[in-house]
């Protein structure tokens, strides 16, 4: 895409959301909403035109794109904050869409799930705990930390120049080059495919036996010589046969990202383990609250008998 | 359709735009820049702590958009993987951010980061 016209919708778009910001009144808040979604079709009308591609299997995505960071801006300016934190679940809700324009569907369930169902929803206790009925203002159900941002002028600046030389570098032309897929990526990938389905043995034996039911075991690996995929099977009456694998049968997305979990990334998960542990263990330190012990619950809490002095005096 | 169930025949060009089509990867990186950025704008100029919290849930929502991107750029599902780890972090933040905010509010009795702007160096 031409710098000219990525710089030009950047400052287009920052203009609008300074206006969305800072602006008190509902008409200037109008006009910066109206130039920031024009900066962003002009925008999105250059990256969609950037590269050749079915037309209609990507509207989707733009759609949805649209409404996760139209809904990201409303968190950003928003100012009651549940109802920033109601837009995030509609901007987890967008982006879960995309994901599954991206055939990640254990990912965008997960998102969902994890997002949208716990973390967002400990965000509205908290908010619910914490939040102060506005005392001071005349803007019903805002505080005047919220209806106030902090030099917003400043970092529009930091974040557009981010913004400009992100999406310069993203579609620049050794990274369009990179975007398409080439014949050579996807052999690989498919036999990425085969060979994960080569490490689920059983899987594996009950795909056989889908295919030719007098199957009792299945002998070597599988090959795949860049078309079709088979394995060698040995049958019930002793015989050794062919079988050519459907393309259906490689695992599904959950079942590969299962795999590399596990597989792949062993040490990972268990730091993930280990971070969610220490999670916790801050959690509930940061919420206990101090008891004042006695002396003797001290000592029983610690597994001790009772202190000897006051047995002795009775 | 399965991440590669369609390649049976390895080689057509149009086979390949119809399995990983390239105008999706450019929305998609481009809209995940979008995000990273709107919710860093947000990170820097909301004054309420816990709506600072919720912008970098934006920016973490950006990168993982952009890890499953890359990955399907690649047909490789390592993307995936990583926003998984995206995600633990994310709830573990969220889990220690909220309790330190509680805790804050109790001692000032408001939201606003700047009253706590002495812990600033200058």
């Amino acid at each position: 895409m031409p710098s000219t016209i990525l710089y030009s919708s950047c400052i287009a778009g920052a203009i609008g959301l300074y206006l969305l910001a800072s602006g008190v009144r509902t008409p200037v808040r109008g006009l910066g909403t109206l130039i920031a979604l024009g900066a962003l079709a002009w925008l999105m009308t250059t990256t969609f035109n950037s590269v050749e591609g079915p037309i209609e299997t990507s509207i989707l995505p733009l759609i949805f794109g649209v409404i996760a960071v139209m809904a990201g801006v409303r968190v950003t300016t928003h100012r009651r904050p549940v109802f920033a934190a109601l837009y995030f679940v509609l901007v987890v809700v967008a982006s879960c869409g995309l994901f599954l324009t991206l055939h990640a569907e254990f990912m965008a369930f997960a998102l969902l799930i994890v997002y949208a169902g716990a973390i967002l929803i400990t965000y509205l206790f908290v908010l619910m705990l914490a939040q102060q009925s506005p005392t001071d203002g005349t803007d019903s159900g805002s505080t005047w930390y919220d209806r106030t941002p902090r030099e917003p002028a400043i970092a529009l600046l930091a974040c557009f120049i981010l913004l400009s030389s992100l999406v310069q570098a993203m579609t620049d032309q050794e990274a369009r080059a990179n975007v398409i897929l080439t014949a050579e990526k996807a052999v690989v990938a498919n036999q990425v495919a085969w060979a994960d389905l080569e490490r689920m043995p059983r899987q594996l034996e009950r795909v056989a036996k889908g295919i030719d039911p007098s199957t009792e075991s299945v002998l070597g690996g599988i090959t795949f010589d860049g078309k079709t995929a088979q394995i060698e099977v040995k049958l019930s009456n002793g015989e050794q046969k062919k079988l050519t694998l459907p393309d259906d049968v490689v695992p599904t997305n959950t079942q590969t990202i299962g795999l590399a979990l596990v597989s792949d990334f062993p040490v990972s998960l268990e730091l993930a383990g280990v971070i969610l542990l220490m999670a916790m263990f801050g959690a509930v330190v940061l919420a206990r609250r101090q008891i004042e012990l006695g002396e003797d619950e001290i000592r029983e809490s610690a597994g001790m008998a009772p202190s000897v002095q006051r047995g002795g005096d009775e | 359709m399965n991440l590669i169930s369609t390649l049976a025949v390895v080689g057509e060009s149009t086979e390949l735009t119809e399995l990983v089509n390239p105008r999706t990867i450019q929305i998609c990186l481009v809209f995940s820049a979008l995000l990273f950025i709107i919710g860093l704008f947000g990170f820097m100029t909301r004054r309420n702590m816990i709506v600072m919290f919720l912008c970098t849930e934006l920016m973490f929502q950006g990168v993982a958009l952009a890890m499953v991107t890359f990955g399907r750029m690649h047909l490789d599902v390592s993307g995936q993987v990583f926003v998984i780890f995206i995600l633990t972090v994310a709830a573990a933040e969220a889990a220690l951010a909220l309790g330190l905010v509680v805790l804050m509010y109790r001692r000032r009795a408001t939201l606003d980061v700047g009253e706590w702007s002495e812990l600033r160096e200058c």
